[in-house]
């Protein structure tokens, strides 16, 4: 090997080793998802601040965990019909998740104050079901963190969740709007 | 005079029915949310052996802990305070892990003014009450280990 290379070397590896441990996926401090539902019949709502999130800032990648049983409702009746088996089926399927990637993560700076759009795609997965994703979110980095806002709406026939007939399917709206914070 | 009788019998039978009809209704409508520590102590274990259990068999753990309705097992957890937090409603969180162990169980306290809260140090031995969420498992797209979640918990024991 060359002797220039050997010189070199201590400069590589503080290089290399700097740039790794810049690619680190940061844990979220607090998080709080909701959803909330709208019929002619009744308004449900429900939130979760159990949820972990990992984002990575140089890579843009993004993930949530949820565990469904702990989605609190207003009524403890909701809460029942939305974990059993007919709605969420959360003894068997007790998380849903969420993997996706900044696709625009060129006009995110992590380093500068501010507040950026986001688009998120990738893949959620509710009810055991794996269905593509999109989103946009809001980006506030102040300091050393941030948090990400998102608003998007599901449909739940697309995981499996439909109902034909019966009260649920008057009362429960066919898509249901989602509201994601979390702070890292 | 029979008929009419029986009219009257049944305009009351009929509106008796729709009370108590009504009645269950509303009340399986307006049915109040479990209070988890009023409910008796399912199991009792350290924050390590649920951890083990966990990691060992989730789909076995999940079909022993979790119910359908959501009113899953009510746990007494002991273990070392590895962690003190805060959640998005200002509520604290209690991580019981040992240091040995991959994952521990995290305890959201239903009370905000728990006098025990402000008593509670790291490293300390505690026993918490309250209703299992979701087991341990690693997470290959998280990239580490998930923690046993619990919430309305309540700290039964601090071992001064």
């Amino acid at each position: 090997m060359p002797k220039f290379l050997f010189k070199l070397l201590p400069v590589l590896s503080v290089v290399f080793i700097s740039t790794k441990s810049f690619a680190q996926k940061i844990n979220s401090k607090t998080s709080n998802i909701s959803f909330y539902s709208h019929t002619a019949v009744e308004d449900i709502k429900a939130s979760n601040t159990a949820s972990v999130s990992v984002l990575d800032p140089t890579t843009g990648d993004v993930v949530f965990s949820v565990p469904m049983q702990s989605f609190d409702f207003e009524k403890a009746l909701m809460q029942k019909h939305f974990n059993s088996p007919d709605f969420l089926d959360t003894k068997t399927e007790p998380k849903a998740k969420l993997v996706g990637k900044i696709t625009n993560l060129s006009k995110v700076n992590f380093k500068i104050d501010g507040i950026y759009s986001a688009e998120v795609s990738g893949e959620m997965t509710i009810k055991g079901i794996s269905k593509p994703f999109t989103a946009k979110s809001t980006i506030t980095i102040k300091g050393s963190s941030f948090e990400v806002e998102s608003k998007f709406e599901i449909i739940l026939e697309d995981y499996g969740i439909a109902f034909k007939k019966g009260k649920p399917s008057t009362n429960i709206a066919k898509t249901i709007q989602i509201t994601v914070l979390a702070e890292y | 005079m029979n008929r009419k009788k029986t009219m009257k019998f049944s305009v009351i039978v009929t509106v008796i029915a729709s009370l108590i009809a009504g009645t269950v209704v509303f009340y399986l409508f307006n049915q109040p949310k479990r209070d988890v520590q009023a409910t008796k102590t399912d199991f009792r274990f350290t924050a390590s052996q649920l951890v083990t259990e966990y990691l060992v068999d989730a789909k076995k753990a999940n079909a022993k802990y979790l119910n359908e309705d959501g009113n899953s097992k009510v746990l007494e957890i002991s273990g070392m305070v590895a962690n003190i937090s805060e959640n998005y409603n200002k509520q604290k969180v209690l991580l019981l892990k040992f240091p040995a162990d991959s994952a521990g169980v995290s305890c959201t306290i239903i009370s905000v003014k728990d006098p025990l809260l402000n008593q509670i140090k790291l490293s300390e031995d505690i026993i918490v009450k309250g209703v299992i969420r979701s087991g341990a498992s690693y997470d290959k797209d998280l990239g580490m280990y998930e923690n046993v979640i619990m919430d309305n918990c309540k700290i039964i024991s601090t071992k001064q």
